[in-house]
């Protein structure tokens, strides 16, 4: 389904092309989605304090909308905001965060909600597995009790009836002698069995939406494929949505419905995932698809990285976050660029977009008071003075991801 | 006969091994075993160090008892009498050969069998030892718990203030103190003194007060910083503290059912530590507040030369140290599931 080779390369044989999930609508933006989406984040910011006075700057303006029963894929490096952004719906933050703008989960809006009924949230609305199902487990506790504890959490039912309840999701996410596994310790399970029971425990309350924080990462490559298979059909069989967070594009690509890649706490590419990679438009998004290593490429050649530094958070971007490690970055790119829905559905934030199209960059933003206004976009539109002119063509994409490689 | 055709040694051996494969599958009696082989040698070499110290130490028994007035011939005569005159090697190897049959000799200057001297004694220290732990962790677990329910917070800080100035402050000192503010100028506890149990249990509390409090407070101290830190650690950096969390648990809940359990270890490992540290410091306590404990029984014996007594008492002391140890190695399979059913 997508065109780019390199994705082919790294999904697995029998995983789902992605976008074959129920719902391919399109994606869910205020105006055409009939109903208000499941979760709505709006300029959602979030800024760390450190003890010394120093402060981070973690997430700055990001906004998203997810519908009910679909995938949406968070992609970034480490650093980029996409674990934080997603703690901030959960109300997981440590006291130090400060987090502004919105989130509305199902209407409710979660930011600034006292945590006592964020509790009551948690579970039951929106529940989250973590990257490393080693350490995401009580140690010390029963895998059944792990589970049976996040059904007394939200129910009234006796141990019985929590019980059956715990054996059932075992079952659900494919656990196998669930029966017998219920009075195991974690660590007497393999990392995609205590996985498996992270899920168990997430879905526990019957949540609208989980969220998987690089829940595969910690995983060898055939249990992934299975943990996240696994995902996707629970997501169509309990019409739940899902935000996937990852660093993997290649993962995004096979299984998620909606792809936002995050860089220095902000959206700088937002699509269906079938658009997204059919045309790449941000260097950022091109760098980090060169980067994946590919099969075809040829024995003992340096691998394409993404040359620089990733953005220093302690201070607030006043030019493109992206600029310093961008192979096409110009003067323009002192003003940050908006993030403006340029074509249907697919956003971007960037001055010199990949691809055809890419030479009259002046024509979507000035017409994004139009068309692009709906979107949640950062209002400011800069007057490109001389886009046309200084855009380069496209460069390849070993040529866009920088070698500037290491053995 | 044709039953009697497996050598009696192969025989021996496969039993042996049997057996081996037998414990080997308990991990309990696996470490029971392991360490009590390992106490073997511990011992041994407590045992040369502390005789080889005490026969380099100038003076003996007789000397002392006698007095510096005392004949050339009268000395012999009583170090004859005491067994001093034999070499160093013979009384090492009689001192432990009794100690193997359960005989640990008698004391040199009373002349009572050093077994009854330490039975006399040793409920007293036992007494101090265990309140004072008792009382240390009955404070320290939940003032940690409460502290680390909020870091940073009014209470953690108090707490925090105090257990560092507790755990800098010398248990003699902050024995003389107490001495100085409850017995000598509100006169309330007895500043010195013990009173058994059996004779009345009231009087004995009342003069335990000041000793147990003594030898706790800077354990308390000590407790309390570390498990407040420990659990501090846990909720900031295990992810299985999140998974709690975002279950819906509160955060009594997530402290109580998931960090404690898992902060126990190390709680459990300091104290097995203290333990050792904790005899030196009850020595000094006992001489302080004159209790009639294994501590005064130790310094009369060095003053008196009472070798015999000393090196049992040391015996004793590392004796129970091996012990303790040997309980906290138990205590971490009953609590760490990942030992209990671990691989081996």
């Amino acid at each position: 389904m997508s065109a780019d080779p390199a994705l082919t390369d790294v999904r697995p044989a029998d995983a789902p092309a992605g976008g074959t999930g129920p719902a391919d609508a399109p994606t869910a933006s205020p105006g055409t989605a009939p109903g208000a989406p499941l979760l709505s984040v709006r300029d959602l910011r979030v800024m760390f304090t450190r003890p010394g006075g120093g402060r981070v700057f973690a997430v700055n303006g990001l906004s998203y909308e997810l519908r009910a029963g679909r995938m949406l894929a968070i992609i970034g490096e480490s650093g980029s905001g996409k674990s934080v952004s997603s703690r901030a719906i959960m109300g997981l933050l440590p006291p130090s965060a400060t987090v502004t703008g919105s989130i509305r989960l199902d209407g409710t809006e979660i930011v600034g909600m006292p945590e006592r009924r964020l509790r009551q949230l948690r579970g039951t609305q929106v529940a989250m597995i973590f990257q490393d199902p080693t350490r995401s487990l009580n140690p010390t506790m029963r895998i059944g009790l792990q589970i049976t504890e996040a059904i007394h959490l939200h129910n009234k039912i006796d141990k019985k009836a929590a019980r059956a309840r715990a054996i059932e999701l075992l079952k659900l996410v494919r656990l196998p002698a669930a029966e017998r596994r219920f009075h195991d310790y974690p660590h007497q399970l393999s990392g995609g069995m205590r996985q498996r029971v992270m899920i168990a425990i997430a879905l526990a309350c019957n949540p609208k939406l989980l969220i998987a924080d690089e829940a595969t990462t910690a995983l060898d490559v055939t249990t992934q494929a299975q943990i996240m298979e696994l995902l996707v059909d629970l997501r169509e069989q309990l019409g739940m949505a899902v935000i996937m967070i990852s660093h993997d594009l290649g993962l995004a690509a096979s299984y998620a419905q909606d792809v936002v890649v995050m860089y220095a706490g902000k959206a700088v590419e937002q699509a269906p995932a079938e658009k997204l990679f059919a045309r790449v438009r941000m260097p950022y998004t091109r760098a980090l698809l060169g980067a994946i290593p590919r099969l075809d490429a040829t024995p003992h050649s340096l691998l394409p990285v993404i040359g620089g530094q990733p953005p220093n958070l302690s201070v607030m971007p006043t030019s493109c976050p992206f600029r310093p490690r961008c192979p096409v970055a110009s003067d323009q790119c002192a003003e940050i660029p908006p993030l403006l829905e340029h074509e249907p559905e697919h956003r971007w934030a960037c001055w010199h977009p990949d691809g055809p199209g890419a030479a009259d960059q002046a024509a979507p933003v000035a017409a994004a008071g139009a068309g692009g206004a709906a979107g949640p976009a950062v209002a400011s539109a800069q007057p490109p003075a001389a886009a046309g002119a200084k855009t380069l063509t496209t460069p390849g994409r070993a040529g866009s991801a920088t070698g500037q490689g290491e053995r | 006969m044709t039953l009697a055709s497996t050598p009696p040694r192969a025989a021996a051996l496969t039993w042996l091994s049997g057996a081996w494969a037998g414990v080997s599958s308990s991990p309990i009696l696996r470490i029971i075993i392991k360490r009590l082989l390992m106490a073997i040698p511990i011992m041994l070499g407590v045992s040369i160090l502390t005789f080889w110290v005490l026969a380099s130490i100038p003076g003996n028994a007789a000397q002392l008892q006698l007095g510096i007035n005392a004949t050339p011939e009268q000395i012999a005569t009583l170090e004859k009498q005491l067994g001093l005159d034999q070499p160093a090697i013979q009384r090492y190897l009689d001192w432990l050969g009794g100690l193997l049959t359960g005989d640990l000799g008698r004391s040199s200057v009373s002349s009572q069998p050093v077994t009854s001297l330490i039975a006399d004694r040793l409920p007293v220290s036992a007494e101090l030892v265990g309140l004072a732990f008792v009382l240390s962790l009955a404070v320290s677990i939940p003032v940690a718990l409460v502290s680390a329910r909020r870091p940073g917070g009014i209470i953690d800080r108090i707490a925090m203030v105090i257990a560092a100035t507790g755990q800098s402050i010398a248990n003699y000192v902050l024995a003389l103190l107490l001495v100085l503010i409850f017995a000598v100028k509100a006169g309330v506890l007895p500043a010195i003194g013990f009173t058994p149990i059996s004779e009345d249990l009231g009087e004995n509390l009342k003069g335990m007060v000041l000793p147990t409090l003594a030898l706790a407070f800077p354990l308390m101290c000590f407790y309390t910083r570390f498990l407040r830190s420990d659990l501090v650690d846990q909720l900031q950096r295990e992810d299985y503290v999140d998974t709690a969390r975002a279950k819906g648990a509160g955060p009594w809940r997530v402290l109580l059912r998931h960090a404690f359990r898992n902060s126990s270890f190390g709680l459990i490992t300091l104290v097995g530590l203290n333990v050792s540290v904790l005899i030196g410091v009850t020595v000094i306590t006992e001489q302080i507040f004159a209790m009639p404990g294994l501590g005064q029984l130790l310094l009369q014996g060095i003053n008196t030369r009472d070798f015999v007594v000393v090196q049992d008492l040391v015996i004793l002391f590392a004796a129970i140290t091996v012990v303790v140890n040997l309980i906290v190695d138990l205590l971490y399979v009953i609590l760490d599931p990942r030992i209990r059913y671990g691989s081996r």
